[in-house]
């Protein structure tokens, strides 16, 4: 007897609703960084729940390549918020404006 | 040999690469590696004709076959060489004269800073040119035709810092195109008919296929490429203007070669012209009337180079009357003989301007005689010949054409080419007076050219001497006229009214009349040849002007053309410009709202991709 599937996508859709506010309400980088790991997991989350779900192994191997994906982008994403942070000492996303209109 | 003809066009092709590679390094190397290329191409020409000559009568054609050239679906056209007794005449003249032309070049050119670049167009020149009369189908004909227009450009265009030289550049280039462009459509229609461009397919096959209406068609099309090529009427008006050009270019591409291409084309597609009677009669029409039209306007020219010009227009034309009349050993004989007289009389013009410092107006030369005795040998003999004094090979040129409208019937043309031939007489004989005899009126001391540039006059002038004597003593039995029946048919036998030896006495008793009068005239003092524009200022703008042709035809191209152009310009500025401008105007003002999207928060961006995404998926959802 397996678990629902209604339930991960409930999981889901929870952890990706706190990521998608985070994003939205803090200000630090780092920490809308890691608000956008929990959307990206939530979306793996699913990936995975219906892949079992439909006994087809495409969406268990489409979350690994997202997370190789993510990986990645922690990379980039952290040196960018680094080399923002040494060159003005702060990480909050509300000093960083130039594109202003 | 006869395989290995495809080594005399390559020769000048790989003097223009070097030419044009290493110009500046190889300095005045380049041009005795021009002209011994050349040099080189006459003696494996005369070692083709040798072997040629060695063939019976009948079987003197070979086509070297040197490779694929287009092949697609029924069309396909070979790079092919053929040589035949027409095809080797003309090899012949190119790299012979050609040769000599180069020769002279070495010192006239002596100072210029572009010495290799020069030697190596004509090098290219040289190339094209025994493309276009040694190609065995249109189409190779038609790329050296075109190669040839392109170097007559470059040429004319040498020195491009005289703004007359480039557009003088331009419009025979573009006059010349007009022909080109029939010419091409004249192929295709022979492609569309006959199947085949190869000259032994269409004469052959093709010639039995054609209709007459199909056939004239052809025929005037090829003519129109002729006429431009060869600056007949109504496409004559480049040349002239072509004596922009260093003076060996006006002698080997604007007289001795290029020009007469237009000749050689009607000759070689003889079968095409005859199928259709019309363009025959179309060609001795032209040929006629411009020769008498460029000899009118040869007399009222005062630029000693644009007298030759006109002489050259007028002489050509000759030959197209010859081939209209289908006298075409008779044009081939002119073609051949004129190439060493007036290469020769254009030479010695060369002599005149180097010695005179690029004087060209003969009202400021005469006399010339004293300082300049060789010279004045040598354009005498030219002269001469021109004018059709026996024994010159001009004489025997002229006067079988002359004789021939007569002995075929044609007794208005006859009257007509007689009064050409004493028109071609006194055009060419004034200039000789003006420049070499009479009083002197420059002050400027000439100085004989040197040596170097005496050699290859002395040559033309030997030949000038003894060619006609050689290849054409007679209409029909003439050397030339014998080699070339395999390939354009013996000459027709006819009876005048008037005796063989009448024709001859009438046409060599007009020749010394125009001599004389022009003596008499120009040289003699007795006349005052200089007030006649004051007392006949209508004659003489037309004449100066050749009848105002070139203002004619300004009127009909230019001015619409300008206006035309003036309202595209109103078209551009208001119309194109305009709907670019008021665009951009919009966007500038548009721009002017953009911006305060751009808040800079990172939150607002995250804020608008959410509601995006979600709008995007409630449109998706509803729609579903």
């Amino acid at each position: 007897m397996s678990t629902p599937i209604a339930y991960f996508v409930a999981v889901s859709a929870m952890l990706f609703a706190i990521g998608t506010v985070g994003v939205l309400i803090r200000k630090n980088a780092l920490v809308i960084f890691m608000s956008v790991e929990l959307q990206l997991n939530a979306v793996n989350l699913t990936l995975v729940a219906f892949s079992r779900m439909h006994g087809n192994l495409s969406g268990q191997v489409l979350a690994f390549f997202s997370m190789v994906v993510a990986a990645a982008e922690v990379v980039v994403g952290l040196a960018i918020i680094v080399t923002v942070y040494r060159r003005r000492r702060s990480a909050s996303v509300d000093d960083l404006t130039v594109l202003r209109g | 040999m006869l395989d290995l003809v495809w080594l005399i066009p390559l020769l000048p092709l790989v003097g223009a690469a070097a030419g044009l590679l290493l110009g500046r390094r190889l300095g005045k190397a380049a041009g005795w590696l021009a002209t011994g290329l050349v040099g080189l191409g006459f003696v494996l020409a005369v070692a083709t004709l040798l072997d040629l000559l060695g063939l019976p009568a009948d079987q003197r054609v070979h086509v070297a076959d040197l490779f694929d050239w287009i092949s697609v679906g029924t069309f396909s056209v070979d790079v092919a060489l053929r040589v035949d007794p027409l095809s080797i005449t003309m090899t012949l003249v190119v790299t012979g004269v050609g040769a000599l032309i180069h020769l002279y070049a070495i010192g006239y050119m002596d100072r210029d800073p572009r010495f290799g670049t020069f030697f190596a167009y004509l090098n290219l020149f040289v190339f094209f040119m025994l493309m276009l009369v040694l190609a065995d189908n249109y189409l190779l004909l038609y790329v050296g035709w075109e190669g040839v227009g392109l170097c007559s450009y470059l040429l004319i265009g040498f020195w491009f810092e005289r703004p007359s030289a480039s557009s003088a550049a331009k419009k025979a280039f573009v006059t010349t195109r007009i022909g080109d462009a029939a010419m091409l459509l004249g192929i295709v229609l022979i492609w569309l008919h006959v199947g085949s461009l190869d000259f032994g397919a269409v004469f052959g096959r093709g010639a039995s296929e054609l209709t007459e209406g199909t056939a004239t068609a052809i025929a005037l099309l090829l003519l129109a490429g002729a006429i431009g090529k060869s600056a007949q009427l109504p496409l004559h008006v480049w040349l002239p203007d072509a004596m922009e050009g260093p003076t060996p270019v006006s002698a080997l591409i604007h007289a001795a070669t290029m020009v007469t291409a237009g000749v050689y084309l009607v000759v070689r597609s003889h079968v095409l012209f005859e199928l259709s009677g019309t363009a025959l009669t179309v060609v001795l029409v032209v040929g006629l009337v411009s020769a008498l039209y460029a000899a009118l306007a040869s007399i009222g020219q005062f630029d000693l180079k644009r007298a030759l010009a006109y002489s050259t227009m007028s002489q050509i034309g000759f030959m197209f009357f010859a081939t209209g009349m289908r006298f075409y050993t008779g044009a081939m004989l002119l073609l051949v003989c004129h190439a060493f007289y007036k290469a020769l009389l254009f030479l010695t013009a060369g002599n005149v301007l180097h010695g005179l410092h690029d004087e060209t107006d003969m009202r400021r030369m005469g006399g010339l005689r004293a300082d300049m005795p060789l010279s004045a040998a040598w354009f005498t003999i030219g002269a001469l010949s021109l004018a059709g004094i026996p024994p010159l090979a001009g004489f025997f040129a002229k006067d079988q054409i002359v004789g021939f409208a007569a002995t075929s019937g044609r007794e208005v043309a006859w009257v007509l080419a007689s009064l050409g031939a004493f028109l071609s007489a006194l055009y060419i004989a004034r200039p000789l007076f003006l420049t070499f005899f009479g009083r002197r009126r420059g002050e400027e001391h000439a100085h004989e050219a040197p040596a170097p540039m005496q050699a290859p006059l002395a040559v033309l002038a030997f030949l000038t001497v003894v060619g006609g004597l050689i290849l054409g003593l007679t209409a029909e039995g003439g050397r030339l006229a014998r080699f070339l029946e395999p390939v354009v048919g013996a000459v027709e036998d006819g009876e005048a009214a008037l005796s063989d030896a009448a024709l001859i006495s009438i046409s060599i008793v007009l020749a010394v009349a125009a001599v004389a009068v022009a003596f008499w005239v120009w040289a003699s003092g007795r006349v005052d040849w200089e007030a006649f524009p004051q007392r006949q200022p209508e004659l003489a703008g037309w004449l100066a002007n050749a009848f105002y042709l070139n203002t004619l035809y300004a009127w009909l191209v230019q001015v619409p053309g300008k206006a035309f152009g003036r309202a595209l310009t109103v078209v551009d500025d208001r119309v194109i410009d305009g709907v670019v401008n008021e665009f951009a105007e919009d966007v500038v003002e548009a721009s002017g709202v953009a911006p305060r999207i751009q808040r800079g928060y990172v939150r607002s961006y995250a804020l608008a991709f959410l509601l995006g995404a979600v709008a995007l998926l409630l449109f998706l959802g509803l729609r579903a």
